[in-house]
């Protein structure tokens, strides 16, 4: 038990070394990568590690006779998490979600050291002592207490009231409401009931699960299949036009949504709001083809009113593309990723 | 047809001067029993991948690498004749950022993903920094990396062949072991004057910025290149991902970029006047005012971006001197700059990717100081063919499919001259706009609501613009331009510095619904656009930002010095209050 827990301590105060020197900037922030593609595991590991290094750290030095209050433990804890969600966490997440995540887990550590009667008594002596001040040392901490509080509180005040120019928020409604038809380059296609006219098997009829059965594998990488190279010379039907489809993605989408479709494309980098991650589970994995064709081919400025701010650059494709070439991009962009499109039914 | 011939005309040729370059330096070797260079090793060749190693790397290729590099991986995919650079041709074995002497082979050993010790890896991984090559760390396994590499090595190098001790030698790089020298004031001053001695200003311009001799250079296919920008550390193809070490600058000193004219300067140079030169480019790097390295985004390999350009606020005249104190106080904000590729014609490769913005204001004026690496100052010859109004003006934008000769990357260097230009586009009636304020991107959303736009260009012309939408011709404004005047505009050693003077504007003298009001304390949307004269830029065919705000910063009201006192002495009365509570409680316990 003791050497395990002594393991754990270890790790413990490796990773607040290594956390408090990227805060301070002494370590580089990048000496434990956080890699995309792995990033929320990591994050989780991570904060699994630090869990079981904190229950080493109480554990020895509890054993060593040095226990820490459980006051303390329950402040110290509370703290690290918001440090950890500021500094470590990238993307930067904004204070307003990082306030959220604040109060959630102070709720869960009141919860922890409220578990029952003991514990919270326990929480609360260091409290109770100062406010009693019964020993000089106590005394001591009170007036400190009484002259700190104030002006902490006033400095906080001042500091949020000091004009500053922090972006302004922007809500904005990721995928909007589609309309129930679009008119593109003088037809009019009804999105309940179009299909994409290239997801067609080897004798030239529609067919999703011949087309889904062929599509990239998921998991890392998201490789081909090895027998359905649309590079294949002999490539018919689905396999052909996921070719066509990909030749017009990287002769126009991939500047943006990058070579991966992961919308880390050469101009992404200056665009706001980035360009959308076609890898990422949220985008078109849940999206019916039709709704992409909409939204390929009107682009940034046919978004409607809830789509505002009008910031997007997408364009409208239409006016780049043909109808043909718009379903053949949308097909590549489900073969690449590996996702199936949603069916309205 | 024609193309291919010339292309096999040329490989012959290259291999041919090939050959002599290599009985050159093998003749060198007898003269000089092993001449390795200082601060290189002789090594051993790496073995050859194994055989399903290869297979399993053709699958990865043809998922993810031949949609640019092509399919026998001459660099010729369907995204090729878009991009500049072009994707490498894999064909000749001629690779860029090594750790091998010039000339030779890149380090890979299928089974070493090692940094350090396996170049073509850590491409790969971290990608080719201000190019399309993207890293691919996080997208395919360390394995996938090692597979496909071992399909190109093997299948797609052509010309060469990484196993063939007749032909192929390996002296690499101790990068490990070599101590870099601390960048003190004298390893700069060396340094500064070692890129005047070895001529390194002749391409790269003497202060850097790349604008030496910049369109007179070739790489290996023909094809125009431009020498590295100095002072954008963060799109050195190879800066690894990690843009302030100096290692990877004195890396590319000492082996020379294969397949450019960046040479390497291993033979004629001591490591000691290496590290001061790599010392002396990277401190060139932008950084904070404090010194600090710019904080790069590990997303995008780009400086972070912080979209609130605020203006300080200043006591009478604003100075037209950009080197006057209050501008050199006056903290800059970097704006990132992407092709315009929303509406024909669209621009695939835009030169300027930044531009650094500073603002100061007075109670009359808002002035804007506008800095941007451009390599050419380009003033049209003539009458431009369209009026300063167009907006729907006659430039082609680049087809997606025109083999190499065609390219984008074969124009570069023959593009009709326009101006040089930069512009910034304001919201009118910003505050009347539905939330959150902004009108459509490019050029306004319609009459109703409008874009104020000023534009100065590189032949001295300042001009504001009504823009009501993305393809409507703008509108001149006269009387507005009375009241904007250029305090400053030169191009010197590849920088724009161009400083612009507008009207504050207020409701009592001026046109409320056609000028654009900045309003103290308020975030006013602004964009930034940009054109280079030798990139063929006009009309459309521009660099743009994305939505900024123009924040002219308040005085410190009076209120931030009053409410905190007062909220401090609430604080204390409720400290005595809780005091008493728990000390009346606590009598009437022990009582």
């Amino acid at each position: 038990m003791k050497a395990l827990m002594s393991v754990a301590a270890l790790i413990g105060a490796v990773g607040i070394l290594l956390l408090a020197g990227m805060i301070v900037d002494i370590i580089p922030s990048n000496t434990v990568r956080l890699v995309e593609g792995y990033m929320p595991m990591q994050v989780l590991f991570e904060l699994t590690l630090f869990v079981a290094g904190f229950t080493g750290l109480s554990y020895m030095m509890g054993s060593m006779g040095m226990a820490v209050p459980r006051f303390w433990q329950g402040i110290l804890f509370w703290s690290f998490i918001l440090l950890y969600l500021k500094f470590r966490v990238y993307p930067p997440i904004p204070f307003s979600v990082r306030a959220m995540y604040g109060t959630v887990s102070l709720i869960a550590v009141f919860m922890w050291v409220s578990a029952n009667e003991e514990d919270w008594k326990k929480f609360k002596q260091p409290i109770m002592n100062i406010l009693d001040a019964q020993t000089g040392a106590n005394k001591l901490l009170r007036y400190a207490y009484l002259v700190l509080l104030p002006i902490l509180i006033g400095g906080f005040s001042y500091n949020a009231m000091v004009p500053k120019s922090e972006e302004p928020i922007e809500l904005r409604t990721v995928h909007p409401a589609p309309p129930a038809s679009t008119k593109v380059h003088g037809k009019t296609y009804t999105l309940q009931t179009s299909q994409n006219p290239y997801r067609v098997n080897l004798e030239g009829k529609f067919d999703q699960e011949y087309s889904n059965a062929n599509i990239v594998e998921q998991g890392m990488g998201r490789l081909m299949k090895p027998n359905a190279n649309p590079w294949d010379k002999d490539a018919q039907g689905y396999l052909k036009y996921v070719r066509e489809g990909g030749e017009i993605f990287f002769q126009n989408c991939h500047f943006c949504h990058g070579d991966n479709l992961n919308g880390r494309g050469l101009h992404a980098f200056a665009f706001n709001p980035i360009p959308a991650n076609f890898t990422d589970p949220g985008t078109i994995a849940q999206l019916q083809e039709t709704f992409i064709f909409w939204r390929v081919s009107k682009g940034g400025i046919g978004l409607p009113n809830e789509g505002f701010p009008w910031a997007s650059v997408m364009p409208p494709w239409e006016q780049h593309l043909t109808v043909d070439e718009i379903w053949k991009v949308i097909l590549f962009e489900y073969w690449h990723t590996g996702y199936y499109p949603r069916t309205w039914d | 047809m024609k193309n291919s011939f010339s292309l096999k005309a040329g490989a012959l040729l290259a291999t041919a001067f090939g050959i002599i370059l290599v009985s050159g330096s093998t003749g060198g070797v007898a003269f000089a029993a092993d001449a390795v260079p200082e601060g290189f090793k002789k090594a051993e060749l790496s073995p050859e991948p194994a055989a399903d190693m290869i297979e399993a790397g053709k699958r990865v290729y043809f998922t993810k690498c031949v949609w640019c590099h092509g399919v026998d991986g001459a660099g010729d995919g369907p995204g090729a004749d878009r991009l500049w650079p072009r994707p490498r041709n894999f064909n000749q074995g001629t690779f860029k950022i090594r750790r091998t002497a010039s000339g030779e082979l890149p380090l890979f050993d299928a089974k070493k993903p090692i940094p350090g010790q396996n170049d073509l890896f850590e491409t790969v991984t971290h990608g080719l920094p201000g190019s399309a090559m993207p890293s691919w760390e996080g997208i395919l396994t360390e394995e996938q990396r090692l597979q496909v590499l071992s399909f190109v090595t093997t299948q797609l190098v052509k010309d060469r062949k990484f196993t063939d001790k007749q032909s192929e030698s390996q002296t690499v790089l101790q990068l490990d072991e070599l101590k870099p020298i601390a960048a003190s004031e004298e390893s700069l001053k060396k340094g500064a004057e070692l890129i005047v001695e070895k001529k390194c200003v002749e391409c790269h311009g003497a202060e850097g910025r790349g604008d030496g001799n910049a369109f007179n250079l070739k790489d290996d296919w023909g094809f125009s290149i431009q020498p590295a920008d100095w002072h954008k550390c963060w799109n050195f193809r190879g800066s690894r991902q990690d843009p302030y070490n100096v290692k990877n600058i004195f890396r590319t000193f000492s082996t020379g970029v294969n397949g450019t004219p960046m040479p390497s300067f291993a033979d004629n140079s001591t490591v000691e006047e290496r590290w001061h030169i790599a010392n002396f480019v990277n401190s060139l790097c932008e950084r904070e005012a404090d010194g600090k390295p710019l904080s790069i985004d590990p997303l995008a390999d780009k400086p972070k971006i912080n979209f609130v350009v605020s203006s300080g606020v200043v006591e009478g005249e604003i100075p037209a001197d950009p080197e006057h104190e209050l501008w050199k106080n006056r903290a800059r904000r970097y704006v990132a700059m992407g092709g315009q590729i929303t509406h024909k014609p669209r621009n695939f490769v835009n030169r300027i990717d930044d531009i650094w913005v500073k603002s100061l204001y007075n109670d009359k004026h808002v002035v804007f100081m506008f800095q941007w690496d451009d390599r050419t100052k380009s003033v049209a010859e003539g009458k431009l063919p369209w009026a300063p109004t167009s907006v729907n003006v006659d430039v082609k934008e680049q087809d997606p499919k025109t083999g190499e000769e065609g390219s984008i990357a074969s124009h570069q260097n023959n593009y009709t001259v326009y101006n040089d230009a930069i512009a910034m586009q304001t919201a009118v009636k910003w505050k009347e706009l539905p939330a959150p304020i902004k009108p459509r991107y490019l050029f306004g959303s319609n009459e109703q609501f409008p874009v104020d736009i000023v534009k100065w260009e590189a032949d001295g012309s300042l001009r504001a613009f009504e823009g009501t939408g993305w393809d409507k011709d703008f509108t001149q404004r006269d009387t507005y331009e009375e009241n904007i005047k250029i305090l400053h505009s030169e191009w010197k050693n590849g920088r724009w510095t161009v400083i612009i003077q507008r009207p504050l504007g207020n409701k009592k003298d001026q046109d409320y619904d056609e000028d654009t009001f900045f309003e103290m304390g308020q975030y006013i949307p602004t964009v930034f656009f940009a054109w280079d004269g030798h990139n063929g830029d006009a009309g459309r065919k521009m660099a743009v930002s994305a939505f900024y705000y123009t924040f002219l910063e308040p005085p410190t009201p009076r209120e931030a010095y009053i409410y905190p006192v007062v909220i401090a002495f609430g604080v204390v009365l409720l400290e005595g209050w809780v005091l008493t509570r728990r000390s009346n409680k606590r009598k009437g316990k022990t009582l």
